[in-house]
């Protein structure tokens, strides 16, 4: 249950709103929100308690969230978060573009791709040091010298990057390279001991979506983050398995509008591994940011085929540029704008 | 005019001020003096196949690109 307050109650009902639930041995949560106190409520509430809740002049709306999602429920903000990537604001009315290659394959060549991506227009900059691969063989990544490379091209070239976290062990090397978002893949989208050790890190999460995962599960991923303590969560849609084997997977679009009912978190897309196919990417990134998506994320390589890793869904700079391009139109005739 | 046409004229009318405005944010980094500031109208009148008169064209670009003016950043 979410109990969303009258404008301007006193702190002083806040607080005996809440120790009266907590009375009742219910779990309280609120929301950072100022506008407005909201507070979540967590387990049964018992009937004869929430009866008294709807007599209770502060109360100004009692919502009842899907199952037990609350922290992430968009009853619990005024308006839609937006997080604050090393300056780079997702959600709120802007689009944004990361981009970058799949994995870093060596300084010098991060660093070419970062410049390229920048003056291509992208906002952050992307890429793998530690490689979830599904063949052992396959390459890994170079790890902690990995993240070192690509913070440097970051700094660089002035773009705030993003690396995906496979173990929480791995976490200190994180924070240390000053790695600006933290991602978790697909794979590990419900690793809830990994979700619980990125959540006390007080970074900002992108969170991809399971390739098996419904959009609930992955609203409940979510809400592990924020019980965690992150507030700064960024959803992203990568694509679902289903049985058509045309494309890697298959984009699920229709997932963004729901979400924007079900929640406050701001969503963006990920072509590339939803189709695996270059060359259909840049539709669906138009596809995605008219649905709503507050961003894209795609990769980028100089000499795609050379990539040592998804090499069939790297793009170009030029095919970035197009990208940019249309994402700066279509976010100006949505009503939104890209992020300068 | 049926009110659905309408509707559609005004959706049209704010795409339209949403693009010309998003066309200033981009310029506003942009130096007074660079040529590329400038619409490529002769580009857009050898593709232009529509209803709308070229000479119309021409004189709404070249109305941006005067207005476009006042808001280009000061350096060289």
């Amino acid at each position: 249950m979410i109990l969303r307050l009258a404008l301007g109650t006193a702190e002083e009902s806040v607080q005996a709103l809440r120790e009266r639930l907590e009375s009742a041995g219910l779990r309280v949560l609120r929301s950072p929100e100022e506008a407005r106190p909201i507070l979540a409520v967590a387990g049964k509430v018992p009937e004869k308690l929430a009866a008294e809740l709807r007599t209770r002049a502060e109360v100004a709306e009692i919502v009842k969230p899907s199952g037990e999602l609350l922290l992430v429920a968009r009853a619990m903000r005024e308006l839609p978060s937006v997080v604050d990537v090393g300056g780079v604001r997702i959600g709120g009315g802007e689009v944004v573009v990361i981009a970058g290659p799949c994995s870093v394959e060596g300084r010098e060549l991060v660093l070419e791709v970062a410049r390229k991506v920048k003056d291509c227009g992208a906002h952050l900059l992307r890429g793998g040091a530690f490689k979830p691969r599904t063949s052992p063989y396959a390459f890994q990544g170079f790890g902690v010298e990995g993240l070192r490379q690509l913070k440097d091209a970051g700094e660089a070239v002035g773009l705030p990057v993003v690396s995906e976290i496979m173990d929480a062990s791995d976490l200190p090397a994180f924070l240390e390279h000053g790695i600006d978002c933290l991602q978790i893949g697909a794979r590990n989208m419900q690793n809830f001991t990994l979700l619980k050790a990125v959540a006390r890190a007080n970074r900002p999460v992108l969170l991809k979506r399971g390739l098996a995962a419904t959009a609930e599960e992955w609203l409940y991923a979510a809400e592990y983050l924020f019980e965690g303590g992150c507030e700064q969560v960024i959803l992203c849609e990568r694509g679902i398995r289903t049985f058509e084997k045309a494309t890697r997977n298959t984009l699920d679009l229709t997932v963004l509008p729901l979400l924007r009912e079900w929640s406050h978190v701001p969503v963006i897309v990920d072509p590339a591994h939803a189709a695996g196919i270059a060359r259909i990417i840049p539709p669906l990134a138009r596809a995605s940011i008219a649905a709503g998506a507050d961003g894209v994320a795609v990769e980028v390589h100089l000499n795609p085929e050379e990539a040592r890793s998804d090499a069939a869904q790297a793009l170009l700079p030029r095919e970035l540029l197009g990208i940019v391009s249309d994402a700066r139109i279509l976010a100006a005739v949505t009503g939104r704008r890209l992020h300068p | 005019m049926t009110p659905e046409t309408r509707h559609q004229l005004r959706s049209l009318d704010r795409a339209l001020l949403a693009l010309i405005d998003e066309r200033a944010r981009l310029l506003a980094s942009v130096a007074a003096t660079d040529p590329g500031r400038k619409p490529a109208v002769d580009d857009m009148l050898r593709r232009h196949e529509g209803l709308f008169p070229a000479q119309g064209i021409a004189e709404v670009f070249e109305a941006i690109d005067r207005h476009s003016a006042s808001f280009a950043q000061e350096r060289g």
